[in-house]
């Protein structure tokens, strides 16, 4: 009898307590309702798929509120390992897509059907040459750029000076060896060779594509003869030089002795105590490696050669592009909140405040030629330097979604010394060979 | 009451029993599911917004997908090693932390506190120690066979898996079988003893018989989170060296959402549910035949 | 024969002792690197603390807007699991004391199900109850946890109604009790085992759940505690002190409450051996 008694207390305490639960919610949803209808406040929402900066955007949403007192921005974050895609498929799907999607440059050709057409849009004449590219569709701009990113081989200057090295004087793959042996010879590992898959298959191998001739639309052409089986990569001249330097890259490697082990933030780490001269990455590694810095911020790209040659393409340029492109979802938003959204984009690249959380606070460098603000970081400066000095290719971003994974999958294999390089140029053909 | 025996009477008595249960079931699992399965016989990417039937195309995509049934024979072998090696402790931890030890409380919450850990966390804990304690230990002591990290290996890659996993699940198997041993009557035991029953005749006679359905409960569990594996995976091994450990349910993912294959990554996840259902179905109806009513 | 068992149980408290270690070392391994800056976590794991602090907590305490995100958990946990506790006993039960042909093919329909991979049904699950308007909101998510965790209790419940006796339900039907009074009064209180363990996976597993409330919940005030940890990690790298921080606040509370029920399970035994 008492326990029933308790039974049935608990029971109506839980009923309670979720009844006033759900009173609170619904107090809300009408409150921002009056607000609606009194002073025609919009409320959009904004997809973050770039989790290192989502503080910042909130902040930054905050800021954008006080000078557009009617717009409220909402970010919504994604978990790691959840792809953009994934995230914006079920959104749409379940009818509450966000205004702003931020998805990544292989995701806007999917997804342009939703999006609206951006090309009458202020910032379309102030953005950098090419940084619009990835983000359209058939010659329409779709998609807003949100930063430029590049990657190269990192160096510790202070490392390079006590071993005198000068890195603008590296532009062949012998030269890459000589530095090499210069930097083991005074006592430092000479660089270290992250193993991710993401690292290996889109960001060092896709130099194979990107690097083939200068004429635009080169690269795209290559991997449509891949797609038609007409390659034979162990004749690519591209393949073959690319090759040599990861042979020179594995060899000088400082987990040489058990490649697949490295993690990102240890590589990170080394670089910035100064126990290895050089890494392949990329400037968002900049946090990562301020943590540890010895030597005072002064840290550079070189461009990765691909051949003895120094005049050949790929050899003195840098890859950049934008890593991010932000839509406007024209399906599930109304046009108030479709131009509320325009708006904040607006804002990004004109306003003060705006420029100011994407250069400082964001420390991306940004896409747009307007913005005059001086990068802090010493990898975005580098990067910057090759976008100003017209020496930077722009990273392909049509690769099927699975590119990374699987031909990463396979360059782990070569690092590790299981594959070689004839195994190598048959695994890339077979994909190319078997994409729908 | 009412007349219990009547139709009317036995509606009334089923939807208030089972109404709210069955009705929840329904929408929630059921109907979504069918949908789903509709899905898989159109082109639907998870995006257009139009459709078209295509009747058995993503299923002969499937056939076709070798990775896909590699993927599924190296399941295969891992469920075989978690299933048992996870039952098997749990069972006899659960029935050496109920015969009163001086503690038990702590013990149990201890060896539960694995299944809490989860994600990214529970990845970067388990790479630091095959990659860095085991090879420290290997190095040091002359150990060749921690000297490479074992996520470095395929082969000793599997076996991670499996450590972690038995690591994470015989805590939640040994709570069950916990209320197992809890669920067989003192009253049977005692009169046992007196009869002069030892420890291992009570096991077999009384106690394994009456645990049954715990077992029934925990291989199908068990089963299921074996062939449905996906985070640890993705934390540990993340499917390497090179793509050597993925399990289905990765792979699977992956075609829906990396590949952007939607219809074939649907299709193959129905595919897996067949298979899957079929052998915890079997497995079900023989030990449920096992068990003992009252 | 004394001294045999003396040794046999020294054994066993070694053994389980060992094991225990074994098991708790990793999370003790998340405990001592929490109150340690990110940087110095992934630099040398195995260190204790240079700095010993709590900036971590403080930390992930804001920025995981932690009072909030602790009643909604709290709430969501607490109602759904109490639903799912009632529904699927009774739905449980009546499997088992009626032979009817409907509900044995319900039960294998619900044991199937559990079967369904959650991606299979996760956007589809999505297009229909967000087209009817039922998603951001506790209750469609606890509703939701009923369809899901129905399947599960009523296999365990199916599996341990059948050690109850039932002549004390016949004896009580007799002496003029309706079955409703019967199964809440003797037999719901005999399972009580089997109610706290259902109790304890189901509480672990809404808790901690991650998928689910990540679909159906979208605005920053609805979100569970499992939902504010997004902002550990970036694209490349992951703050892990912070992370594991985060995940201690996320956890202590289901630690504490598990040592809770645990009194609640040795009462169950109590209960059962007076039967």
């Amino acid at each position: 009898m008492k326990r029933r008694k308790i039974l049935s207390l608990i029971i109506t305490v839980l009923l309670a307590t979720s009844l006033l639960a759900g009173c609170g919610t619904k107090a809300k949803t009408d409150d921002t309702k009056a607000a609606i209808a009194t002073d025609k406040a919009v409320k959009i929402t904004m997809l973050n798929t770039k989790g290192e900066i989502l503080t910042q955007l909130e902040a930054a949403a905050k800021v954008f509120t006080t000078e557009n007192p009617n717009i409220t921005v909402e970010i919504i974050p994604v978990a790691a390992g959840v792809s953009p895609f994934q995230k914006i498929s079920t959104m749409y799907a379940a009818g509450n897509a966000p205004t702003l999607a931020m998805l990544d440059p292989n995701d806007i050709p999917k997804v342009a059907d939703k999006f609206a057409d951006l090309s009458a849009e202020k910032w379309v004449k102030d953005a950098s040459a090419g940084t619009l590219d990835a983000g359209s569709v058939n010659g329409k701009v779709m998609s807003f750029p949100l930063a430029i990113e590049g990657y190269g081989l990192i160096y510790n200057k202070a490392v390079l000076d006590k071993a005198k090295v000068d890195p603008a004087t590296i532009k062949t793959t012998k030269d890459l060896e000589a530095a090499f042996a210069k930097v083991q010879a005074s006592g430092v590992a000479p660089m270290v060779l992250s193993p991710m898959d993401w690292s290996l298959g889109a960001h060092f191998l896709t130099s194979l594509y990107m690097d083939q001739s200068k004429e635009a639309g080169a690269p795209e052409k290559f991997i449509g003869e891949l797609k038609a089986g007409k390659v034979d990569l162990s004749t690519n001249t591209v393949f073959n030089g690319l090759m040599t330097t990861f042979d020179v890259l594995k060899a000088n490697n400082l987990d040489k002795k058990s490649p697949l082990a490295g993690v990102y933030e240890k590589a990170a780490e080394r670089l910035g105590k100064g126990e290895a001269g050089f890494w392949f990455m990329g400037n968002w590694a900049w946090p990562d490696i301020k943590k540890f810095d010895t030597a005072n911020g002064q840290y550079g790209f070189i461009p990765v050669p691909v051949s003895n040659n120094a005049a050949d393409y790929g050899n003195s340029q840098i890859y950049a592009g934008s890593s991010k492109f932000i839509g406007v979802d024209i399906k599930n938003n109304d046009t108030d909140q479709q131009a509320a959204g325009k708006k904040f984009l607006e804002w990004l690249v004109y306003s003060e405040s705006g420029q100011d959380t994407l250069v400082n606070k964001c420390s991306l460098v940004p896409a747009f030629s307007n913005i005059k603000l001086e990068i802090k970081d010493p990898l975005g400066k580098s990067i910057n330097q090759y976008l100003t000095d017209k020496r930077a290719i722009p990273t392909i971003a049509t690769l099927p979604g699975d590119h990374w994974a699987q031909v990463g999958a396979s360059m782990q294999k070569y690092l590790d010394g299981k594959s070689d390089k004839k195994a190598l140029a048959t695994d890339i053909q077979n994909y190319w060979k078997n994409i729908k | 009451m009412g007349n219990e025996k009547s139709f009317w009477g036995k509606f009334k008595t089923f939807s208030i029993y089972a109404g709210p249960s069955t009705f929840a079931f329904l929408t929630v699992m059921i109907i979504p599911f069918i949908y789903g399965v509709y899905l898989t016989f159109t082109s639907w990417d998870g995006l257009s917004e139009i459709h078209k039937f295509i009747g058995f195309e993503n299923y002969i995509a499937v056939f076709k997908d070798t990775e896909f049934w590699t993927s599924l024979g190296f399941t295969g072998w891992y469920v075989l090693a978690t299933v048992i090696i996870t039952n098997a402790i749990a069972f006899l931890l659960a029935y050496v932390l109920t015969t009163g030890m001086k503690g038990q409380n702590i013990y149990r919450a201890g060896f539960f506190t694995p299944n809490l850990i989860g994600g990214i966390i529970l990845g970067f804990i388990w790479k630091f120690v095959f990659s860095n304690i085991l090879v420290y230990i290997g190095e040091n002591f002359n150990l060749p066979f921690f000297e490479t990290s074992w996520l470095a290996d395929p082969k000793k890659a599997f076996w991670t898996l499996v450590i972690v996993a038995v690591w994470q699940y015989s805590g939640y198997m040994m709570i069950i079988y916990v209320a197992g041993f809890m669920n067989v009557p003192k009253d049977i035991l005692e009169a046992a003893s007196i009869d002069g029953a030892n420890g291992f005749k009570k096991m077999k006679s009384i106690i394994l018989p009456m645990m049954i359905p715990s077992f029934t409960v925990c291989l199908f569990l068990s089963l299921q989170r074996g062939f449905m594996a996906y985070e640890v995976n993705l934390a540990l091994t993340g499917g390497g060296p090179y793509k050597t450990t993925e399990l289905i349910s990765m792979h699977v993912y992956n075609k829906a959402f990396l590949s952007q294959q939607y219809g074939v990554g649907q299709a193959e996840a129905l595919i897996l549910f067949i298979i899957v259902a079929t052998v915890t179905l079997i497995q079900v109806s023989i030990t449920k035949k096992m068990e003992v009513e009252a | 024969m004394k001294k045999q068992k003396l040794i046999a149980n020294i054994i066993k408290t070694i053994v389980v002792c060992g094991l225990l270690v074994l098991y708790i070392v990793p999370f003790i391994f998340v405990v001592v690197n929490s109150f340690k800056e990110s940087k110095d976590v992934t630099a040398n794991p195995l260190a204790l603390p240079a700095n010993f602090s709590f900036d971590n907590y403080v930390e992930a305490f804001k920025v995981m807007n932690y009072s909030n995100a602790f009643m909604n958990t709290l709430i969501i946990t607490l109602v759904s699991v109490a639903i799912i506790i009632i529904c699927a006993s009774m739905t449980a039960y009546i499997m088992v004391r009626k032979k009817w042909k409907i509900t044995k093919y319900l039960f294998f329909i619900m044991v199937i199900s559990m079967i369904i991979p959650f991606q299979a049904i996760m956007i589809p699950l999505v297009k229909i109850y967000g087209s009817i308007g039922m998603l951001n909101s506790k209750w469609a998510l606890m509703y939701m946890y009923l369809g899901f965790g129905v399947s599960l209790a009523v296999f365990m419940y199916h599996g341990f109604i059948k050690s109850i006796p039932m002549e004390l339900e016949e004896a009580a039907m007799i002496d003029g009790a309706t079955r409703f009074q019967t199964f809440w009064k003797i037999v719901f209180p005999l399972m009580k085992p089997t109610t706290m363990t259902i109790v304890t996976l189901d509480v672990l597993w809404i808790w901690n759940d991650f998928l689910l409330p990540s679909l159906v919940l979208v605005s920053s005030d609805e979100r569970t505690l499992q939902l504010s940890t997004y902002y550990f990690s970036g694209t490349y790298s992951v703050n892990y002190g912070l992370s594991m921080a985060g995940l201690m606040l996320s956890i202590l509370p289901v630690l504490i409450i598990y040592l809770f029920l645990q009194k609640g399970i040795i009462g169950g035994v109590l209960q059962g051996s007076i039967k």
